[in-house]
């Protein structure tokens, strides 16, 4: 019977995990390798792309995407067609960054350097705890250390802007992360089986559209390479019903993505899966320049 | 001691095996909820609505249709077109529909019929629809 016990505890105890797609990258074992193959794989398909291009995704395979990303991004800095939610999301997120908390410090003062060239120094791997922190996560740290309220990850008109407004302040600097420990390597592998398992009825994987399918096109988009993505997040996105511009996050965006892939209980933004996932994410474009803010589709 | 680790570990594998069932952990709770709510519509028997609905078939999201312009939108699955020289039995077609990952298993094609995405008989609209180009 205690076998029998046993046996059912330690069953229990282990996480599901979903079936992977054996595409680019899914068979190799250690970080390096696995970027290594999707970069390779990359090369192979797109001769054409090259380093710091693949940060403009999906730009890189249709003349009339760049065109109309380019269109977006005049308006951006257009002071007389400048996109109410654009300038509403900027100023919110410039509002917050540097209002003093009630103990008269701001945001900056959690962050060397005044925040430049922080933001691409995340995701990490908390050693004592093992857990992922994310930019977002040390920006909610940094109001609660000193004694504020955290937001909400979900929050596009908050977190979504002081996100945008943080993160710019590193623009042009590159992501640089390193897996050397036990527990990043761990938090890599955990983030790489979400990447490539396939989930909900539909029983599709990030890795399917964006490696097996990256630039082949979906309800006439083509579809972004993962390598690159993780740098140019938050973005300006329209909602495709209403056609307003809105503000999402990287988490946010892959609750989108399981959202229109039928999953029915959708990956959630602050959630530890959600943190791994940015982790092994964030990886394959270790290197690349921070672009944040920009006009995606 | 040994006998109750080797237990242990097989009992492990055994259910760990389950698990990796396609329909995904964070899936499974919900699904009985959504199936509820899904029976409780008016089931779609419009071929093009079905295809076309991206909380249906969505099926031109990712196949064209180049007989229909309007119908153009995807290319990450083959085209429609010639069906019936690629498929002189429809009832192959209805098959790939149903579940193509079992003819072809790293697809990205969602297994409309043994996920229950789309009823048999959805599927037999959609098959017939599409047999015409």
């Amino acid at each position: 019977m205690k076998n029998f016990i046993l046996v059912l505890l330690l069953a229990f105890s282990l996480p599901a995990v979903a079936e992977p797609v054996k595409t680019a990258g899914e068979e190799e074992t250690t970080p390096e390798a696995t970027l290594k193959a999707i970069q390779h794989f990359f090369a192979k398909e797109f001769p054409a792309v090259k380093g710091d291009a693949f940060v403009d995704g999906s730009m890189n395979f249709s003349k009339s995407s760049k065109e109309y990303n380019n269109f977006w991004m005049l308006r951006f800095v257009d002071d007389l067609d400048q996109p109410e939610e654009y300038t509403k999301a900027m100023s919110t997120g410039k509002k917050l960054w540097t209002t003093p908390f009630a103990n008269g410090k701001t945001f900056a003062s959690c962050f060397a350097n005044g925040g430049k060239g922080a933001a691409n120094d995340y995701p990490k791997v908390d050693a004592a705890s093992g857990k992922v922190v994310t930019f977002e996560s040390a920006l909610n740290k940094c109001l609660e250390s000193n004694g504020e309220k955290p937001l909400a990850y979900g929050d596009m008109d908050k977190m979504g802007a002081l996100s945008i407004h943080a993160r710019k302040l590193s623009d042009g600097y590159r992501i640089k992360m390193e897996i050397k420990t036990d527990a990043e390597k761990a938090a890599f592998a955990r983030g790489k089986a979400l990447f490539y398992g396939r989930f909900g009825k539909a029983e599709q994987a990030c890795a399917h559209c964006h490696i097996q399918q990256a630039s082949k096109v979906a309800r006439t988009e083509e579809l972004s390479p993962a390598i690159g993505q993780a740098a140019h997040f938050p973005v300006f996105r329209p909602n495709k019903a209403t056609g307003d511009l809105g503000v999402i996050t990287l988490q946010k965006r892959y609750e989108g993505c399981q959202k229109n892939t039928l999953v029915a209980d959708p990956i959630k933004p602050g959630s530890a899966d959600s943190n791994e996932l940015e982790y092994f994410h964030t990886y394959i474009s270790n290197g690349m320049p921070l672009s944040t803010g920009v006009f995606r589709k | 001691m040994k006998k109750i680790i080797f237990l242990a570990i097989l009992g492990a594998l055994l259910l760990q095996g389950c698990k990796t069932a396609p329909e995904s952990a964070n899936a499974a709770t919900a699904a009985p909820a959504a199936e509820v709510k899904k029976e409780a519509k008016p089931i779609e028997m419009d071929a093009v609505k079905i295809m076309t609905d991206p909380n249906i078939g969505n099926c031109t999201a990712c196949h064209a249709i180049p007989a229909v312009p309007s119908l153009v939108a995807g290319d990450m699955g083959p085209p429609f077109i010639g069906m019936k020289g690629r498929f002189p039995d429809i009832a192959k077609l209805r098959t790939a529909i149903a579940d193509q990952k079992a003819i072809s298993p790293q697809t990205i094609m969602p297994p409309f019929g043994r996920n229950k995405i789309l009823t048999p008989e959805q599927i037999d609209v959609v098959a017939q629809y599409i047999y015409q180009y």
